[in-house]
């Protein structure tokens, strides 16, 4: 009953944000491009949800898949590797995507089997530094500090940037939401909740951590290539700041972490606590989300969506 | 390559690696006490060294004081920092089974301090320049400049103060018995918000002596403290968590290999490899390459 | 014999939806030995604990000496008189035997007659003296129970709590533990005593409580419960 109630909820709601385009004016509409942005950060928080959130593994490392799904994105187009030509690509958002996807899996394999907890979070730290400075030195291939162009000819309108990054945030979202309601969701939560007993029950927990692992790298790679789109200059100055992991963590801490909408509500609210002090005091953004998270963390642990929620005695 | 190095250039390389690392030694000693007590990992370490960097640089260029006579003023600030970091922002995230809230509640301060300082003194880079900044002492074919030496100086004297605190005082014997199993630390009748409070000072004290020290040596900017936190871990990792000479010689390991490593090759790829080596002796020997395991009672 | 040192009334312990203790009353008398025996599981770890402050009851009174211990915190407990010596010991193994000595001493109130405890200590264990600046994880399992002890009486505690001292330790050391610990109640230091050695528990005890799933299921004077045949009934979950 629950379920058809919040599908109808879901459907009508994404109709509606679907109509926008048509009834606002999307060059020049701050709205638009607000929802543009919330939409793109949900994409990767609740990548990001589904690690820490739903399997407890705090990572501190996915600005690295933002920064290779960017690359990834640029690349393609630049030395057209997939040669399917024209701009906003699903393919090459895919690729965008996979790439990442097995990065992660790479450097899950060691990293998630012997590291726990803090130690899995400095080594995830670490990792993303590594391919901040291989990017860095990369060379001609990878356009070094500067960073690679791609032509901004091509864009005509705002309107598929806002459809694509509307869907994106719906599959994410769905992702996440078909994930957790399944096995594979059980499995993740028992994990988060205590490896050891999960471990003893059959569950094979490396496989499932790196899964997890990979599909946060994926979304947080789709993420990247949207921005990518978007900027059009892509560097390791803008794609591989820690910002791209910082924001995520706080949108998804802000609305909840290992809930659905918690990530939905986070990104909306923090994107809109930005926008606005960006009016009114500009450059204040990174000092405002140090502020906010530990605020939130001390105050709200559980988010917003929490705020009902008792906690269980130990 | 091999023509050009010789033995002073390699002792040079050595020496300046040995003074620079002293002070992630430091660093990591103070963020060996913090996550001892408190199972933190206070990624904030590096901004708040630099921070106290910035406060030690305005002593000096608005009040004219002298950066080692700062120290005087510097350190009890810092002290007392440390337990107003602890009482105000990591009390009861300290107490919770999550140690991930803590981690966040440490990566929101380091965001925040960070710009912080960005937006009220700018990114640009500050250093100290005294009448003594130029002073080496020059031995053996060597040139050891003055400020570093003292740097080092004060990081010895430091590392030797909070070993003596915790081998010869009460209070510092409850640190260390705390660090080993809280809740029976309290049933001898320790209290944990105290030891807790105590480390954070400590731990921030030596924060404040290791900005001194970069302040006098080497310029900085608002945000180098994020690098710097990263490289103390990674001192910490080479020497061990559970020893304070072992983080202090982790750190010197560390010095020395950035020294040699980004003269071999370039900056970047060296600052790779040292983080390759972190993840590497987290994965393979986490506690240390310096410390050998006490059998559990 | 004497008043009530320690008294519990209507004690409800739970951890989240599991409940540990059950409406719990129960007294120990000033200068006695109580053994408080049962299977595991029984609660008796968990009372221990809830005593000494690391667990807060849900419901329910602990008075020591009149005084409410509900409220207090485990650093708070020792400094009135009660010393917990917990399950499976835990020393601090990484510091010597004698800083373990030192930090038992903790608590303001004892930190003056720190030598006297001291001279106590080593007068009952000889063998901590010899070793005293060994590290204590170096210590044998029997030497071990022995340091984790005279850590507690560091503190000069009126009431002494043991969580099975003899698990783990072989018979020569199992007899040396049960004569010290009537040595130390001999001493005027009343003890409250866990054990699943249900035989040599009761021969000192002058009363002894059988828990089960955390509830008393027989009590009375520790030479009656000895050659009561239906004590071992009680244990292994017949009775009650």
């Amino acid at each position: 009953m629950k379920d058809k109630r919040t599908l109808i909820v879901t459907i009508v709601i994404t109709a509606a944000l679907s109509c926008v385009p048509f009834v606002i004016n999307t060059e020049t509409s701050y709205f638009v491009y607000f929802l543009f942005l919330s939409f793109t950060y949900i994409t990767i928080t609740q990548g990001w949800n589904l690690v820490a959130g739903y399997t407890g593994q705090i990572s501190l490392g996915q600005h690295a898949f933002f920064g290779l799904g960017a690359y990834t994105t640029a690349m393609n187009w630049i030395y057209d590797i997939t040669k399917t030509g024209y701009y906003f690509d699903p393919v090459t958002m895919l690729l965008s995507g996979i790439v990442p996807a097995i990065v992660a899996i790479a450097i899950g394999i060691p990293l998630l089997s012997k590291l726990r907890g803090d130690y899995f979070a400095l080594g995830t730290l670490g990792l993303g530094e590594i391919i901040r400075v291989y990017f860095i030195k990369g060379g001609t291939y990878t356009g070094g500090p500067i960073g690679l162009l791609i032509p901004s000819k091509v864009y005509t309108s705002m309107r598929p940037y806002y459809w694509t990054s509307l869907f994106l945030a719906l599959f994410a979202t769905a992702v996440v939401y078909f994930l957790t309601r399944s096995r594979i969701g059980l499995a993740l939560t028992a994990i988060r909740e205590d490896e050891t007993a999960a471990a003893a029950n059959g569950i094979n927990i490396l496989k499932y951590k790196i899964f997890a692992f990979s599909v946060g790298a994926f979304l947080s790679g789709l993420g990247g290539s949207l921005t990518a789109y978007y900027l059009f200059h892509i560097s390791p100055e803008s794609v591989l700041l820690l910002k791209w992991t910082l924001y995520p963590i706080l949108m998804c801490v802000i609305g909840g972490s290992g809930t659905i909408t918690g990530p939905i509500i986070g990104a909306v609210f923090m994107t809109a606590v930005f926008s606005i002090a960006n009016i009114y005091l500009p450059e204040m953004h990174p000092i405002l989300s140090g502020l906010l998270i530990i605020l939130v963390m001390k105050f709200m642990p559980k988010g917003l969506v929490g705020l009902k929620e008792k906690i269980r005695p130990r | 390559m091999l023509d050009i190095l010789s033995f002073g250039l390699v002792s040079q390389l050595l020496i300046n690696g040995i003074l620079f690392g002293t002070m992630y030694g430091i660093a990591a000693i103070g963020l060996s006490l913090i996550y001892g007590t408190m199972r933190i990992i206070f990624l904030a370490q590096g901004t708040i060294i630099i921070f106290l960097a910035y406060i030690c640089y305005w002593f000096f260029k608005l009040l004219g004081i002298d950066p080692y006579l700062s120290i005087l003023l510097v350190v009890p600030v810092s002290l007392l920092l440390g337990m107003g970091f602890y009482q105000g922002l990591f009390r009861e995230a300290a107490a919770l089974e999550d140690k991930n809230i803590s981690l966040l509640i440490a990566v929101g301060l380091m965001f925040l301090v960070e710009n912080l300082m960005a937006t009220i003194w700018t990114p640009n880079p500050r250093s100290i320049m005294t009448t003594y900044t130029a002073y080496g002492v020059s031995t053996l074919g060597l040139r050891i400049s003055f400020t570093r030496l003292m740097g080092f100086i004060m990081a010895v004297l430091s590392t030797i103060g909070v070993n003596l605190f915790l081998n010869k005082t009460l209070v510092g014997k409850a640190v260390r018995a705390a660090s080993e199993d809280m809740e029976a630390a309290a049933l001898v009748g320790i209290s944990p918000h105290a030891v807790n409070g105590v480390a954070f000072a400590i731990g921030i004290g030596l924060a404040g002596t290791a900005g001194i020290a970069l302040a006098t040596t080497y310029s900085f900017d608002p945000y180098f403290g994020f690098v710097f936190s990263l490289k103390a871990m990674i001192a910490l990792a080479l020497g061990g968590m559970g020893s304070v000479t072992g983080a202090f010689l982790g750190g010197i390991l560390l010095g020395v290999l950035e020294s040699l490593g980004s003269f071999a090759i370039s900056g970047g790829w060296a600052d790779a490899i040292s983080y390759g080596v972190f993840l590497i002796v987290l994965m393979f020997k986490p506690e240390g390459l310096f410390v050998r395991s006490v059998k559990k009672a | 014999m004497g008043k009530h040192l320690l008294e519990l009334k209507g004690v409800d312990v739970r951890y989240g939806d599991v409940q540990a203790v059950w409406d719990l009353s129960m007294h120990v008398d000033e200068g006695t030995i109580v053994a408080l025996l049962g299977a595991n599981g029984a609660g008796k770890t968990t009372l221990l604990k809830t005593i000494s402050g690391i667990i807060r009851p849900n419901n329910g009174e602990i008075l020591f000496s009149g005084k409410s211990l509900v409220k207090l915190k485990p650093q708070d407990v020792v400094g009135i008189g009660i010393s917990h010596v917990p399950e499976g010991r835990r020393l601090f193994t990484r510091l010597s035997v004698l800083e373990n000595l030192e930090l038992g001493a903790y608590p303001r109130k004892v930190r003056s007659s720190f030598g006297e405890s001291l001279d106590r200590a080593f007068k009952l264990f000889p063998i901590l003296k010899e070793r005293s600046h060994q590290k204590a994880g170096l210590l044998s399992g029997g030497e071990q129970q022995m340091l984790a002890i005279a850590r507690a009486i560091m503190a000069r505690p009126a009431l002494l709590m043991l969580d099975e001292p003899s698990l783990g330790l072989s018979p020569l050391f199992v007899k040396a533990m049960f004569e010290l610990i009537r040595t130390l109640n001999d001493q005027k230091v009343t003890i409250l005593l866990v054990e699943q050695n249900i035989h040599q528990a009761l021969k000192i005890a002058h009363t002894g409580f059988v828990l089960k799933t955390g509830k008393i299921v027989m009590s009375g004077r520790g030479n009656e419960l000895l050659t009561n045949p239906e004590i071992q009934k009680a244990y292994m979950g017949t009775l009650g």
